[in-house]
């Protein structure tokens, strides 16, 4: 931590969790005085007995009442530098450490996601979220007084990052709670809350208004933040020398994972230009009429989930890995782990051609095929010459990596129609040819980044098809 | 001719409102501004005069005065048979515009007063005046308007407008010779073009000195690169098995005495990962360059094995100079993928 001593650290953590803690028992009581005052209270728990006539029950006020004071009362221990206390025990953190590999993150996060999709009319409950709400923050509070932690998070670098996670998780919680009781409400027969409340405003003034306001607070909210947070500046850049790890701006960080996988010009090219491209071909091959200007998630079901999966999964989720959980020389570390840069990782990647053709059939590699060891072909120099790459191309693309060629090109041709005989049948009938295979090839090419990370992961695969003669690898 | 045969608007207006008034005093060939040749106008004349009381004549007949029907004189012929006692136009133009040359010099100083019905098809004053006529229903062609001025006694009647001569111009209102005129005229155009031209031509020499000034940034005086050649000291200060980082930071290599394909040789390995071009470090306690960006990692001989690198690192060539040191050229660079480490310029065996 900077060259800080154990003590100077604790003293650190202690100023910074102190007022902290106390926040969030403010938050916890105007939760509990906004319900009291709003008449929103509700019996839980029935208590025997009764006082002066009226039955006394545990409501919710009262709930979030005591959760404000446990916070006040962790503000007090650890405020008063007792970081010791106020810390997850050892023995969580170790597990945490070790089951966080990319696998289990990654699996995990994808898993989380199903469950919540399933189980979102429980989740979306006020008195549940504002539960997971609670636990997230005491679990970062936590999760503070770990220096490797706090090192990572606190860093001016990383900071939006945590506030991304928690600002995402408020909005998705919005949006889903709405669309569950637009769901409920058209299951009903009634119509959307939207439209309920469709009465026209005027730009002028009511909407430059808002904008107006917004601007200047997210103005102050920037200047106040540049000024307690500066951005920190490193040395200076030399072309023989990179930060290790080196660390692309946070909202890359999805796209530089994803160079992990693939070849630069397949994850900085083809892929970025794709998401880019077949964001703006949605409104095309969207035919579902449905749900134009109300949330819902009943009547877009495959709309939300490919977009929750491809924008949580894939690109916070990525960007939060990238940010927190990769460290020098872009291993995979724990939250609570030492950034160690001599972290050993056995990461011998083999190429497919390689895993068939020497591992499997116990044979070297086939080379590529050139016209001067065919001097049987009947062409002059100058043809040859010029069709020499082509054929050693193709041969190479044919022969050596022929495995990996049927895989892709099976996964790109074949998979498609099968796809519009079996699951996406009704897709199918709707769209046309044209549309429904756009968007089964966009969606083949999003499922291929998560298909390729378990690859890697799993075993050690580096490229399906690998040409490095010429700067061709899938 | 062209200047004359154009009238302006106001001229057709005043013209049209002469036929009009049934008073105008211009005849035919009194009108010389009409461009029209006073002979061919007045047989027109004549012609339309003998034609006035039968019925209209038949648009056809109009081809007798030799030569095919303009398309407007289709169009009035065609009104002119659905109005009755219209007569026909019948002039031609091709023959007016020839005609119009002699006879306009003279009328120059009558023009403005001389109302006339332009030489033209049909003009819009025309149009206009048959639009409140009561005779006649559709516009006249000009023709038609002189016919019918010559046809009307009362309108050759009207006396003709004398116009006292001019008294003579002042000497400042007087045109001045054709030389002195240009020199009075042209100069305020030469100035302003003048200027203009100057403009440009300055505009693009300094584009063309800013252009070569560029150029000349491109290659500087003093080129703070190192050379692409450079010595690194004699064989025997790189043991076996050792890389070399000393180099790195200057000349971006590393030179490594180790084993490549069963035989011991040392080589200059360039320090760009193969994957995205970041700088691998090199972990002693690993034994292996590592990449901070992508985790690509590379054994001592620069081969690839883990990380998205799709292939080894590079070998810049090397040799063993006259003077006994090594010497390593970046201008050459060797890639394992190609076959190229086979090359004897790629290592020096050991």
């Amino acid at each position: 931590m900077h060259g800080l001593s154990e003590s100077q650290f604790q003293d650190l953590v202690a100023s910074f969790l102190g007022p902290y803690y106390i926040a969030l028992a403010a938050m916890n009581g105007l939760a509990a005085l906004y319900l009291w005052r709003s008449g929103q209270s509700k019996d839980w728990i029935k208590l025997p007995g009764s006082i002066g006539g009226h039955s006394i029950a545990i409501t919710n006020v009262v709930v979030w009442l005591l959760v404000g004071m446990v916070f006040a009362i962790l503000a007090a221990i650890a405020g008063s530098g007792n970081t010791a206390l106020v810390s997850l025990p050892e023995w969580l953190r170790e597990a945490i450490n070790r089951g966080t590999g990319p696998i289990v993150y990654s699996v995990g996060t994808t898993i989380g996601l199903i469950v919540l999709y399933f189980l979102r009319g429980f989740f979306v409950r006020p008195a549940v979220a504002w539960t997971i709400w609670n636990l997230m923050w005491l679990f970062l509070g936590l999760s503070m007084t770990d220096p490797d932690f706090y090192d990572i998070v606190a860093k001016p670098d990383n900071v939006p990052i945590v506030m991304l996670v928690f600002l995402l998780a408020f909005f998705t919680w919005l949006a889903t709670y709405r669309a569950v009781i637009n769901d409920n409400r058209i299951a009903n027969g009634e119509p959307p809350l939207e439209k309920l409340d469709d009465e026209k405003i005027l730009v002028w003034p009511d909407l430059v208004y808002t904008e107006l306001i917004c601007m200047i607070a997210l103005t102050a909210f920037l200047i106040f933040w540049a000024i307690a947070l500066p951005a920190p500046l490193e040395e200076a850049a030399s072309s023989v020398k990179t930060p290790n790890p080196s660390k692309a701006p946070w909202y890359f960080l999805g796209l530089q994972e994803m160079l992990v996988y693939y070849d630069p010009w397949m994850a900085g090219v083809v892929l970025p230009s794709l998401i880019v491209v077949g964001l703006m071909a949605i409104p095309y091959l969207d035919f579902n009429k449905e749900g134009n200007g109300y949330y819902t998630i009943k009547q877009r079901p495959f709309s939300y989930a490919v977009f929750q999966f491809g924008f949580l999964e894939m690109w916070i989720t990525l960007i939060v890995l990238g940010t927190l959980l990769r460290g020098p020389n872009w291993n995979f570390f724990g939250p609570y782990e030492h950034w160690d840069a001599h972290k050993v990782e056995a990461l011998n990647n083999v190429n497919l051609s390689e895993y068939v053709w020497q591992r499997g059939l116990n044979m070297s590699l086939p080379g590529a095929l050139s016209f001067s060891d065919m001097p049987w072909v009947p062409l002059p120099d100058w043809l040859t010459s010029f069709l020499n790459p082509f054929l050693e191309f193709f041969s190479l693309l044919f022969g050596r990596e022929l495995p990996g060629t049927l895989l892709v090109l099976g996964y790109f041709i074949a998979l498609p129609p099968i796809m519009a005989l079996t699951v996406f049948r009704g897709f199918y009938q709707r769209m046309g040819f044209i549309r429904f295979m756009v968007m089964a090839n966009l969606l083949l090419f999003m499922a291929s980044l998560p298909i390729k990370m378990v690859l890697r992961w799993v075993f050690n695969l580096k490229y399906l098809i690998a040409i490095p003669e010429f700067f061709f690898n899938f | 001719m062209a200047d004359k045969k154009k009238m302006s608007v106001a001229e057709m207006i005043a013209a049209a409102r002469k036929a009009d008034g049934g008073q105008s005093s211009v005849s035919a060939s009194d009108s010389s501004t009409s461009q029209v040749d006073d002979e061919s106008a007045s047989a027109q004349a004549s012609e339309a005069s003998a034609a006035e009381t039968p019925a209209s004549k038949p648009a056809p007949a109009k081809g007798a005065d030799g030569g095919r029907l303009s398309v407007a004189e289709m169009l009035a012929a065609a009104r002119g048979q659905g109005a009755p006692g219209a007569a026909k136009p019948a002039e031609k133009k091709p023959a007016a515009k020839p005609a119009a040359k002699p006879a306009a010099k003279p009328a120059t100083a009558e023009k403005p007063k001389a109302a006339s019905p332009p030489s033209e098809p049909r003009d819009t004053a025309s149009i206009l005046a048959a639009a409140k006529k009561s005779s006649k229903a559709g516009p006249t062609s000009k023709a038609e308007a002189a016919a019918k001025e010559k046809a009307s006694p009362t309108a050759k009647a009207k006396p003709q407008i004398v116009v006292p001569p001019m008294p003579e111009k002042p000497d400042y209102a007087k045109a001045k010779p054709a030389g002195a005129a240009k020199k009075s005229a042209e100069p305020v155009d030469e100035t302003r073009r003048g200027f203009l031209s100057l403009g440009f031509w300055s505009l693009g020499a300094v584009g063309a000195l800013w252009t070569l000034a560029t150029v000349k940034f491109m290659f500087p005086n003093v080129r703070r690169e190192p050379p692409s050649k450079f010595k690194v000291g004699f064989p025997d200060a790189f043991p076996a098995g050792q890389v070399q980082e000393k180099y790195k930071a200057q000349f971006g290599v590393w030179v490594v005495n180790a084993e490549y394909n069963g035989q011991q040789e040392i080589f200059a390995l360039k320090s760009v990962c193969t994957h995205l071009g970041c700088t691998p470090n090199w972990l002693e306690a690993e034994q292996k360059f590592k990449c901070p960006c992508h985790g690509s990692g590379f054994y001592k001989d620069g081969i690839n094995f883990e990380g998205p690198a799709p292939r080894p690192l590079e070998r810049y060539a090397i040799r063993v100079a006259d003077d006994g040191q090594i010497e390593i050229d970046k201008s050459r660079t060797f890639q394992e993928e190609m076959g190229q480490w086979e090359e004897p310029s790629s290592f020096i065996p050991v």
